[in-house]
């Protein structure tokens, strides 16, 4: 799409990277008013990231390769970075990677925030960060064959399954701690809610001294999945099963992401829409949030009272979309189900009764003397390290900064709806928990409005025309930060690469320094705390170091250690 | 434990390819599952397994198991560990990593147990079924007695199928047949009315309104005027004049447009 000169946004930071990096910008091209890609020189890429992340208050939402080998003869990667110092824009700077020698310049060292993302195009493509000091695999699982990279165009059939090796996994844990240690391995398996993951809690006596992890249990292959067997609309289908709480959202970014490369214009109505199941989500995702956060302060009256409630919402979206997950609403330029009377005052009666019933909940919940006394001071996320690693949602919000993509990169209908940007300065479980609270209440009162001045007009736009290798990114405000998409279309009615990154991927590399200096009690707490839908283990096997000598300890001992926070199974 | 691929580190059976192949029960532990089911008469304690899910499934196993749903009401209650449970249940495609922690979850368990496929993934690999890093379901990988489909199942579906796990169905459930009279036949929607213009009433209702009310309301529009007679406008104002919804009025006047246009035409 042509984006004429007038409504360039961004302007100013493609002038300043020409002035200061000169030769080494090699092309500027907009796909939307404020999404701007910046091709340069492989070699400065380190310089360019870090210059625009930290002189130009940028932040590094999402980067990702691409095998550009048909179109152009490269792979390519790309670093999207969300520009929010005074001109709010997005810029994406691409560089080149020669196929024969297939290797860039780790960005890390300079921007620690490009460490998961480095080591996924490491896996996914086999382009070496040079530079990168962590060589572990991070979304393939152990047992793969090194040289077997799935999202290279001529490595593999998208449904090629190579037979396991072993039966066991071979993860090294890396540990920082200078004296010696305690294990304790949690996971993959955890009884509370979801996602499995691998925790390694170093810990001396009760104290975390560091933290490593091994996530992606459940990588599925989802974006070769979207380039190899799927449309354009079957894709929003898919990206609804990316998460099963905020699948809605990243549907919305998805179909952003289309409808943003072909510059289309979708309906107000439409829009407006889709805002209100996005806050929908946001509601029964927060209660879930609370509900949890009460669980584990050992506050399980209020766990069930927050879960009663939550149905609410749960029949909110279900009389909205019908079906209590919000799936399967979005198409590419629209959505599929439209809003009538009926609905709409039931909805608003829905959320009279919310609001009555959570103000009471919340009451009871901040007036509840054990929430504070284990929830103020714990899990610190530092500002230097958030600003370092551009973790998004309440975790971020909680350390002080501002960001929303709802009101930084206006999309939907979220240019004409109420809301604040909650922030708070204490950095901890605390702030997140309070946090989490008003946006609910911001939610309700977002749904409020928009029902009451949905626009006219139809919920669909048809008749518009795919056109090959168009490209730019979609992005939504999930309840726990933000989701963003990249995608590029393809010449076979198919997409030729989707990008997805969900908010949880941002979170996650902070962690480790949130649960440094605090006790293996508040480590479910701390971890439910970014809201990563899950928290806890189902066993816990301590490894003294120093006796060589293991004891398992069962999960319900760690998980009542957690709450009573007496008689420690570590004694 | 057989085939070419053996050896010492892997514990699963594998076929002639090195796949790995589900593993089976013995008929003395099949015979003790159908005893268990017969005569349980306590609760059933439950362990989640899961395999690579999206967090949809576990979300309304929460939902299940608190207040509004309340399976606790029925004995069954979900626990920490599977060395506790007599129920596995297994949600999510069953990804390449999780293979092997499933497995020791589900060898884990005392027998006799019974294993249930929870969710569109969990019953068949759902929209991953055929993906690079998943096996495809939970049956390619261990004994399934139940199913329960859905993307993701209702806590009222999640109900059911404990209750059709535990045999607790039969007691609650009073069966009927559906037989087909031999004049029976289905009855063609707006028969009087040109299918051309059917379709493109349809789709204007559809594109205003979405698939489900755009349906109802074109429904409604061409019931009007198939039965109505009255002449096309006079009964669409006779129609609007009470309307108290203004988006119903708004999508019934613009059918009505293309309704003036076709007749006209």
């Amino acid at each position: 799409m042509t984006v004429s000169e007038q409504t360039k946004v961004g302007q100013n930071y493609v002038d300043g990277l020409r002035e200061r990096f000169g030769a080494a910008i090699l092309d500027a091209e907009w796909q939307t008013a404020d999404q701007v890609t910046v091709t340069i020189k492989l070699g400065s890429l380190p310089d360019v990231v870090e210059w625009l992340y930290y002189k130009q208050g940028g932040w590094l939402s999402v980067l990702f390769g691409n095998d550009e080998r048909p179109l152009n003869g490269h792979f390519a990667v790309y670093y999207v970075l969300s520009m929010e110092g005074i001109v709010k824009s997005w810029v994406v700077v691409r560089a080149l990677v020669e196929e024969h020698r297939p290797e860039f310049p780790s960005v890390t060292p300079r921007v620690p925030a490009a460490v998961w993302g480095e080591r996924e195009i490491r896996d996914m493509y086999g382009l070496v960060p040079v530079g990168l000091p962590d060589e572990r695999r991070l979304v393939l699982p152990d047992d793969w064959p090194d040289d077997l990279h799935p999202l290279r165009k001529d490595a593999m059939a998208y449904n090629q399954r190579p037979a396991p090796t072993s039966d066991s996994e071979t993860y090294t844990f890396v540990n920082d701690a200078t004296g010696s240690t305690r294990d304790v391995p949690l996971g993959p398996l955890h009884i509370t809610s979801d996602e499995p993951g691998h925790f390694r809690l170093f810990v001396d006596g009760e104290d975390i001294v560091d933290a490593d992890y091994r996530m992606f249990y459940v990588h599925r292959g989802m974006e070769k999945l979207a380039e190899t067997r799927m449309g354009y609309d079957e894709v929003t289908f898919l990206s609804d099963r990316v998460c099963g709480i905020c699948g809605f959202t990243h549907s919305v970014a998805y179909s952003s992401a289309v409808e943003n490369a072909l510059g289309l214009v979708v309906p107000p109505r439409a829009q407006a829409i889709r805002s209100v199941f996005l806050e929908v989500e946001r509601l029964h995702s927060h209660l879930l949030n609370l509900g949890l956060a009460s669980h584990f302060v050992g506050f399980d009256t209020g766990f069930m009272q927050f879960f009663r409630v939550r149905e609410k919402a749960m029949t909110m979206a279900e009389l909205l979309t019908g079906a209590r997950k919000t799936y399967g609403m979005n198409l590419i330029g629209g959505v599929r189900r439209d809003i009538m009377k009926a609905e709409r005052t039931r909805t608003l009666a829905l959320v009279a009764e919310l609001r009555v019933e959570v103000t009471q909940l919340v009451d009871m919940l901040l007036s509840t003397p054990n929430l504070r006394q284990r929830t103020a001071g714990v899990g610190i996320l530092d500002k230097k390290v958030a600003r370092d690693f551009s973790p998004v949602g309440p975790l971020v919000r909680a350390s002080g900064f501002k960001r929303d993509v709802r009101a930084d990169h206006v999309y939907a209908g979220y240019a004409s709806l109420p809301f604040d940007v909650h922030t708070e300065d204490s950095c901890d479980v605390l702030g997140r928990v309070l946090i989490r609270a008003r946006e609910f209440f911001d939610s309700l009162s977002i749904i409020e409005y928009a029902l009451d001045n949905l626009p006219a007009g139809p919920v669909l736009l048809e008749g518009f025309h795919y056109r090959p290798h168009q490209f730019a990114l979609g992005f939504a405000e999930a309840p726990r930060g933000e989701d963003i998409h990249w995608a590029m279309t393809g010449d076979n009615q198919k997409l030729y690469r989707w990008r997805c990154r969900a908010p949880t991927y941002a979170n996650w590399p902070p962690l480790r320094y949130m649960l440094r200096g605090n006790t293996v009690s508040d480590a479910p707490l701390i971890v439910a705390s970014i809201d990563p839908c899950y928290s806890c283990t189902d066993r816990v096997t301590l490894v003294d170091v120093k006796k060589n000598k293991s004891t398992t300890v069962p999960y319900k001992e760690i998980e009542r250690y957690g709450r009573e926070r007496k008689d420690s199974p570590l004694k | 434990m057989n085939g070419p691929m053996q050896t010492s580190n892997l514990i699963v059976p594998r076929d002639a390819n090195g796949m790995p192949v589900p593993l089976t029960e013995s008929e003395h532990i099949a015979a003790l599952k159908g005893k268990l089911l017969k005569d349980i008469q306590r609760s059933a304690y439950v362990y989640r397994v899961d395999c690579g899910g999206c967090n949809g499934c576990e979300i309304e196993i929460f939902a299940a198991i608190t207040p509004v749903f309340d399976a606790e009401r029925f004995g069954i209650k979900v626990v920490a560990s599977p060395r506790h449970a007599d129920i596995l249940l297994f949600t999510g495609a069953v990804t390449r990593a999780m293979r092997m922690p499933a497995l020791r979850a589900w060898q884990a368990a005392p027998d006799p147990k019974i294993s249930v496929s929870y969710g569109a993934c969990g019953c068949s690999g759902g929209i991953f079924h055929d993906l690079y890093c998943v096996w495809g379901g939970s049956d390619k990988i261990v004994p399934v007695d139940v199913y329960i489909p859905g993307c993701p199942p209702t806590p009222a579906a999640t109900l059911y199928g404990f209750a059709m796990a535990l045999g607790l169905l039969d007691q609650k459930l009073k069966g009927t047949h559906q037989v087909e009279d031999e004049h029976q036949r289905p009855t063609l929607p707006h028969p009087t009315i040109a299918l051309d213009v059917r379709v493109e009433i349809e789709r204007e209702a559809r594109r205003l309104a979405g698939y489900r009310s755009g349906r109802l309301i074109a429904d409604e529009f061409l019931t009007l005027v198939a039965e109505s007679e009255m002449p096309l406008d006079e009964c669409m104002k006779h129609r609007l004049s009470g309307e108290d919804d203004p988006r119903l009025a708004e999508i019934l006047t613009r059918l009505w447009d293309i309704g003036a246009g076709v007749g006209r035409g």
